[in-house]
């Protein structure tokens, strides 16, 4: 309660702000000066482990292409809002980066955060490049601004249901907790699976945050499901997986990429994680020539990549090529030259749009959990 | 048959945990009138105090329930003179302000010790490092484990502990004469500043000692982990009457029971629609709650 009541003020005053302030700022900083980019990224609330692994991403991204001499001879520099996980804060910190004046915003973590600010940024006339969120929700509203960098629920359910069958499960239970990003990827699978003649044994939608799960570990054990897949993030999936061992379930376990964090593993304790399924896009670990960029990013920030830093490193490069194709840091040219980008590597692989600006080619690979932390499943 | 037993069973292990929570709400309400949205924090707070004894001290304490035992111990003396301390700095000096004041301060307290842990000790979830043993019971088909009954033997011990407490002893007497009418109690000589300061160091002590089941118990702790807990423990004390003790703790179970049927038979997502709704029910049918006739005395 005491949380909404804040963070309401603040979204108010933010929005105030938006009014007056949106839009005057880029016609001013359409051809020179440096180019600012936003980023929003959780730095508290429930997924504030994961901002910094943005934050630290994208600014190594930065400090490469301005050492190189930045875009056109204009540096490049980097703003960060926080988005808590949390719509108003996210709209409240968009807001924030349009009166700051940046020309692309290459943020965005959760589904359910990034979906408000995505209207505010294209009044603004600001493009998005989202890095991690990755809910179909996202470009529903077809706005023009927007793209996906990550690969969307509809190529992470696929990828899930077809391990899934190739495993030979009998019964999946699918467990999301309420969020966008969970359920959407719940809802694609139960399709996905039905559609390839799997059963599903039963959906179930807890409410993240607290700590007692018995409620839907008891369904899973009655609907005697074979594979659990949990669609949330990890801080309560280790603790899923936890209660479900405890109450003798015997089957096996999948998470989706909002899971992987070695986190989970700690939480769930290292004996019951053993053998646990993940569908990830890439991480530094299983993309090529990710362990010499680990060691940069390093040496650079003192601790290793985490999750999201190759996507939020991406962000950034594939806003540069925006911008040094189309000679400008206006929207509209920004928006036409990310349409045409065609074959631009990236950590996933090669980097193409589809006309609903989401990528060509998901990525998704399986992972399992392998001693304290994520190896690709082979 | 055996599903029943289950679900009868997990309704009573949140129940008891929500009843030591529940009961500092209950009694700081019953002895000042105050809603202490702070209480879910210090719940938080035991939990993060446990961590850092067993972080300190893991080699030496060993595992298993003696070592929990003493871990707890010390973590409720540490939110108990919490509790103190944030009565003194944030509720008393306003003790005669508006009703309105006291709630928003105890808000702000609420958020000062979040963000105060978030920074101290990092916004990620850790991780308790204590097992409490790892069989079950088989109850007619229903699974309780170990870990569960020894949770739910140290929240009656201590729920039995402060009843006793409350009814039989002087301290526990001047605490009921304080609810009553403080004013006649000032009159009668009654150090009412210091019993209030107890009542806080007990309710606070209480919840310290759930933070540290809950640690010990589900594994995860995060700084957030007390908000949803505080709700849940108001209402469980509203649905008890709240200022009464033993009303808070059979609200509690109540609550843990209705959470755990309600989720059985419409699905996890209805969890809290369940134990807020009841709240709503309450609040209009028999706002005083299940045992609340001395509430309706005092108005």
């Amino acid at each position: 309660m005491a949380t909404t009541v804040v963070v309401l003020g603040l979204s108010l005053t933010a929005c105030g702000g938006n009014l007056t302030s949106g839009g005057s700022t880029d016609s001013d900083s359409g051809t020179k000066g440096t180019i600012k980019l936003g980023m929003l990224t959780p730095l508290s609330g429930s997924s504030a482990a994961i901002g910094p692994n943005m934050r630290h991403g994208a600014q190594l991204s930065v400090d490469e292409i301005n050492a190189k001499g930045g875009v056109d001879g204009r540096k490049l520099e980097l703003t960060v809002e926080d988005e808590a996980c949390d719509p108003k804060t996210a709209a409240a910190g968009a807001a924030k980066l349009v009166s700051a004046g940046i020309d692309i915003s290459v943020g965005g973590y959760c589904s359910s955060a990034t979906l408000p600010t995505l209207s505010i940024f294209n009044k603004a006339n600001i493009p998005v490049i989202i890095p991690v969120a990755n809910s179909t929700d996202l470009v529903a509203q077809k706005l023009p601004n927007v793209f996906l960098i990550n690969g969307t629920g509809i190529q992470q359910a696929q990828a899930a249901s077809q391990f899934l069958k190739d495993q030979g499960a009998t019964g999946v239970a699918l467990l999301d907790d309420n969020t966008s990003y969970s359920t959407d990827i719940a809802k694609r699978t139960e399709q996905d699976l039905k559609s390839l003649g799997v059963k599903v044994a039963g959906h179930q939608s807890v409410t993240a945050g607290e700590s007692d799960y018995s409620g839907a570990v008891n369904a899973v054990i009655r609907a005697k499901a074979d594979f659990v897949y949990w669609t949330g993030y990890y801080q309560e999936g280790g603790l899923i997986i936890k209660q479900l061992k405890a109450a003798g379930y015997q089957g096996k376990f999948m998470v989706a990429d909002g899971s992987v964090d070695p986190k989970l593993i700690e939480i769930a304790g290292q004996r019951n994680a053993q053998g646990v399924f993940a569908t990830m896009t890439q991480t530094p670990q299983t993309v090529p020539g990710g362990a010499a960029w680990a060691k940069k990013y390093k040496a650079k920030f003192g601790s290793a990549p985490g999750p999201y830093s190759t996507q939020a490193y991406d962000a950034v490069r594939v806003a540069a090529e925006a911008v040094r194709e189309s000679g400008s840091t206006d929207g509209q040219a920004v928006i036409k030259a990310l349409e045409a980008i065609d074959d631009f590597e990236i950590f996933s692989g090669s980097l193409k749009f589809t006309s609903e600006h989401t990528l060509i080619e998901g990525g998704f690979h399986i992972l399992v959990v392998k001693g304290n932390g994520f190896t690709l499943n082979k | 048959m055996n599903h029943f037993i289950q679900l009868v069973l997990d309704g009573l292990f949140v129940g008891s945990f929500y009843a030591l929570v529940a009961l500092g709400y209950s009694m700081v309400y019953g002895i000042i009138k105050l809603l202490n949205f702070a209480h879910g924090d210090i719940y938080m707070l035991g939990a993060f105090a446990g961590f850092t004894v067993l972080s300190v001290a893991a080699g030496a304490l060993g595992s298993g329930i003696a070592a929990l035992v003493v871990v707890m111990l010390i973590a409720m003396v540490a939110t108990g003179s919490l509790g103190i301390v944030l009565e003194r700095v944030a509720y008393r000096p306003l003790r005669n302000a508006p009703r309105l004041s006291v709630l928003i301060t105890a808000i702000g307290a609420s958020f000062a010790l979040e963000y105060g842990v978030a920074v101290a000790f990092g916004p990620n979830p850790e991780v308790y490092t204590l097992e409490v043993g790892n069989g079950a019971l088989n109850i007619a088909g229903a699974r309780l484990s170990d870990a569960q009954l020894a949770m739910m033997v140290i929240a009656v011990a201590l729920m039995v502990a402060l009843d006793t407490l409350v009814r039989k002893t002087r301290s526990g007497r001047a605490m009921r004469a304080i609810a009553q009418d403080p004013k006649a109690c000032l009159l009668m000589g009654i150090k009412v500043d210091n019993v209030i300061s107890r009542t806080f160091f007990i309710g606070s002590a209480l919840a310290g000692a759930a933070g540290v089941m809950a640690g010990a118990y589900y594994g995860k702790i995060d700084f957030l982990m007390g908000f949803i807990i505080g709700l849940k423990a108001f209402t469980a004390a509203v649905i008890g009457g709240i200022g009464n003790l033993r009303g808070a703790m059979l609200g509690a179970i109540v609550l843990g029971l209705l959470e755990s049927f309600g989720v059985a038979f419409f699905g996890s997502e209805w969890r809290d629609v369940f134990a807020f709704g009841f709240l709503i029910l309450f609040l209009t049918v028999r706002p005083t709650g299940l045992l609340g006739e001395r509430v309706t005395e005092r108005v």
